[in-house]
């Protein structure tokens, strides 16, 4: 199932199938390591279309709704990269 | 020896290059706060090493005007060794910038900085693996608490004097795309000009066409000498260099990179494919050298972020913490400024009665009292505010609130068009104004950063904060005194966001600023940390107070005093304010006002020592400014002119700051004159408005 980061609600995870668009934006997010394969929790929404916070590799994230539409996420992974993700 | 800091932003390279080199280099709990970059001198076993703090970077393909710069020093300068830190919290991404640091430099040595951070949310890391898996030498360290930083200097030093570059692990990239790099390396192998840089190196830069790769520069000083930016400044900008193209070598390889290109291998596809095997590879690598404890309980950061962060909590949160920050800088502070005053009353005298019982002649009394003592101790009564504020200040950065608030900020930020980043920037901005333009780098695109810097002119600095509360306090005293601040700071934040919009038309920007921010963990500020930047701001501020403000005051003096014999308004200065009337008609000011503000474009806190001098002379009694002017005008005029100053021009040394960070005089001109009109319009609006309030 293909959605976008965006409309995951808080507290749930998914894998990154890929970064619509291309340019800067996407390279800024692929040296941030949101590459296809990353799993990534939303932690929480800021009111009124605010930013989302975001887990990835252990650290934490804002991101705007409108780069957040541009990530193809696949629903839940349950391979093992838990090491990864620190769950703190 | 030259040696480099590099990392990605917030690791905490700023924090050791002021351990190692004793200086003051910002630094918080953010991504971006170096922008410029900025070297010390060492001396460690006879050798005379550069250490060179560079602002941070997530890879060396740089966007931002920031990570150009590091990018720069390293393709450019070339450092003889790379201390390349990581933060040991969130060292698979760190990595990343790592690997790319070993393909381009072969010398380099790892910091891993926070252990403790990263000890605390249950990483425990075994260095020596790290060191096995990397074949790069790894040292532990905490640099907030000074812990291993000799000992990463001693490493750097050592692979710095090895005989012959260590080999490095490279990484593994997929059979498919090793034999298009070994393709291009083949064809670059005999060129002359490659031999500078590592051949793998340069093979993948060229498949990824990075512009930079066969060009030659050549280094141009910076026209300014630094000494010039340090007397004009409040704050020191960094070390910039220029560079000016020199010459353009046609590289090999066009013919393969087209036929790649017709198989579907762009630059896009390359630059994917490449970052996808760093992952990769890091996290093949992982597990050797990282064990992730499963911590049932959340960390300090989870726990903090749920009230701090939260939807409904958030909020209330902030407006207490900033309440709190305005309210002990500028309010709860007056009697320390007030006993400021009143010692610098006791001293005037002192001295005053000196010089009459030594005869000394009249002018010379009049110079001490109506010149020194009324301006510099006028600014100087504020130094307890500026030290207050920076304190909070400081505190606030450190801790890592600052990008939670940024978050926060963010709804208000889009509404205004601007880009998330230009948040840190406003925010400087209360310190002052340059690093305030300077932060503007860390915005991507040109123009939402020529907007950026086109508005924080409007956000008043601490030495306006400080004249404005003066002049508050002695207008409006008590309670009434802070609702005026808080009404003060209102309409500055509102013009903010007015001009935003405004200046989004005139630019011309269309485009929806995107904003991707890291939220670092927080931390217990350190004492230096808060204690040090704190003492270095009042620091320059006083010496700016006993070196420019004691000469604009002098110079206040003189044109005030002379002709002698004659009436205020006919002397020099009288005189300058009469042609200068007309302006200030309209908004009630008299020519005092006129010429104070006028000084104050030199720098702002020469307003106020001039005001005192004016005012003060005209009393021919050593009175404070506040009961000089309250006698003077009336409360409106005042308000008037509280909103008049905080808008205009900020001073001299923002302007050049504008018109090196924009490169355009148009853009700087076209800045002044949105501040000059908008403050007389503004200004108008308000007293003739008051006026038909019936305030007065
Ligand atoms: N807990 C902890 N905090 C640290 C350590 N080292 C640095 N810090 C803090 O980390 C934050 C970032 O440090 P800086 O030195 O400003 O980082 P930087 O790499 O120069 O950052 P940029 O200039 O923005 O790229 C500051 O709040 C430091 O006090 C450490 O070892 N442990
Ligand atoms: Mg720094």
């Amino acid at each position: 199932m293909e959605r976008s980061l965006g409309e995951l609600k808080p507290g749930e995870r998914a894998c990154v199938e890929r970064i619509n668009g291309g340019g800067a934006l996407r390279r800024r997010m692929m040296d941030m390591g949101i590459v296809p394969g990353v799993e990534l929790e939303v932690v929480r929404c800021a009111p009124m279309g605010g930013p989302l916070q975001i887990r990835l590799k252990g650290y934490y994230l804002a991101m705007r709704r409108g780069e957040c539409a541009k990530i193809v996420v696949s629903g839940e992974q349950h391979k093992a990269i838990e090491h990864t993700l620190a769950s703190r | 020896m030259k040696i480099a800091l590099v990392g990605n932003p917030n690791v905490g390279k700023s924090t050791v290059f002021n351990a190692l080199t004793g200086s003051n280099q910002q630094v918080g709990n953010w991504a971006g706060k170096t922008v410029e970059r900025k070297a010390g001198t060492i001396h460690r076993d006879n050798l005379e090493i550069e250490l060179v703090d560079l602002p941070g970077t997530y890879s060396l393909t740089a966007y931002t005007q920031e990570e150009i710069v590091t990018r720069q020093y390293i393709l450019r300068e070339k450092p003889d060794v790379v201390m390349a830190m990581v933060d040991a919290s969130n060292i698979e991404r760190n990595l990343y910038l790592v690997l790319q640091i070993l393909e381009l430099a072969p010398r380099v040595v790892i910091g891993l900085n926070m252990m403790d951070l990263a000890k605390s949310s249950g990483i425990s890391l075994n260095a020596a693996e790290l060191t096995k898996a990397l074949n790069v030498s790894v040292v532990e360290i905490v640099a907030a608490k000074g812990v291993g930083i000799d000992k990463f200097l001693a490493e750097a030093v050592r692979v710095g004097l090895l005989k012959k570059d260590p080999l490095v692990r490279q990484v593994p990239y997929p059979s498919e795309l090793e034999e298009k790099i070994q393709a291009m390396e083949n064809l670059l192998k005999d060129i002359s000009w490659a031999s500078q840089y590592p051949l793998r190196w340069l093979a993948l830069k060229r498949l990824e066409r990075d512009p930079e790769i066969g060009q030659e520069w050549q280094s141009v000083s910076a026209p300014e000498s630094s000494k010039d930016k340090k007397r004009e400044t409040c704050c020191d900008s960094g070390d910039a260099l220029n560079y000016k193209l020199k010459n353009i070598i046609e590289l090999p390889g066009n013919d393969l990179l087209q036929s790649y290109e017709e198989e579907g291998w762009t630059k896009d596809h390359f630059e994917m494919a490449f970052a996808d095997a760093k992952y990769n590879y890091i996290s093949q690598i992982l597990p050797r050298f990282l064990i992730q404890e499963d911590l049932r309980k959340p960390s300090l950061t989870d726990s903090l972020d749920r009230w701090i962060l939260s939807p409904i909590w958030g909020y209330p949160v902030m407006i207490l913490v900033l309440a709190l920050v305005f309210w002990a800088s500028f309010i709860a502070s007056a009697p320390l400024g007030e006993a400021v005053s009143q010692g610098m009353a006791w001293a005037a005298d002192f001295l005053v009665s000196l010089l009459q019982w030594i005869q000394a002649p009249a002018f010379l009394t009049s110079l001490v009292r109506d010149g020194i003592f009324a301006g510099v101790g006028a600014v100087l009564a504020f130094v307890p505010q500026i030290a207050i504020f920076f304190a909070f200040f400081s505190f606030l950065q450190d801790s890592g609130y600052l990008a939670r608030a940024a978050f926060l900020g963010d709804r208000l930020m889009q509404l205004m068009g601007l880009h998330g980043k230009s948040f840190f920037s406003l925010v400087s901005s209360f310190g002052c104004n340059v690093p305030g333009i300077m932060a503007t780098r860390t915005l991507e695109d040109p123009k939402d950063r020529l907007i950026t810097m086109l508005l924080n002119p409007l956000i008043p600095c601490v030495p306006r904060l400080g004249v404005m509360s003066a002049v508050v306090a002695a207008f409006f005293p008590g309670t009434r005194g802070a609702m005026i601040m808080l009404s003060l700071l209102l309409i500055s934040m509102l013009l903010v966001m007015i001009s935003a919009l405004f200046m989004r038309k005139v630019v011309d920007q269309k485009e929806r600023s995107a904003f991707v921010m890291e939220l670092p963990l927080y931390h217990l500020p350190t004492l230096r940390n808060v204690l040090w930047p704190t003492w270095h701001k009042t620091y320059t501020f006083l010496k700016r107070a006993w070196t420019f403000i004691l000469a604009a005051s002098i110079v206040v003096w003189l044109l005030s005093s002379f002709p002698q014999g004659v009436p205020m308004n006919s002397t020099w200065a009288g005189k300058m304010g009469e042609w200068l009337e007309f302006i200030g008609k309209p908004l009630g000011f008299d020519w005092k006002i006129m010429v104070a503000i006028i000084f104050g474009f030199t720098a702002k806190e020469t307003t106020l020592s001039t005001l005192g001098i004016l005012y003060g002379v005209a009393a021919d009694a050593s009175q404070s400014i506040a009961q000089a002017m309250t006698g003077a005008m009336s409360p409106l005029r005042a308000y008037t002119f509280l909103v008049v100053y905080m808008l205009y021009i900020p001073c001299l040394a923002s302007v050049v700051t504008t018109y090196k960070e924009s490169g355009s005089l148009r853009w700087t001109a076209f800045g002044i004159a949105y501040n000059l009109i908008l403050s007389f319009i503004i200004g108008w609006i308000i007293f003739h408005g008051g006026q038909a309030m019936g305030f007065q």
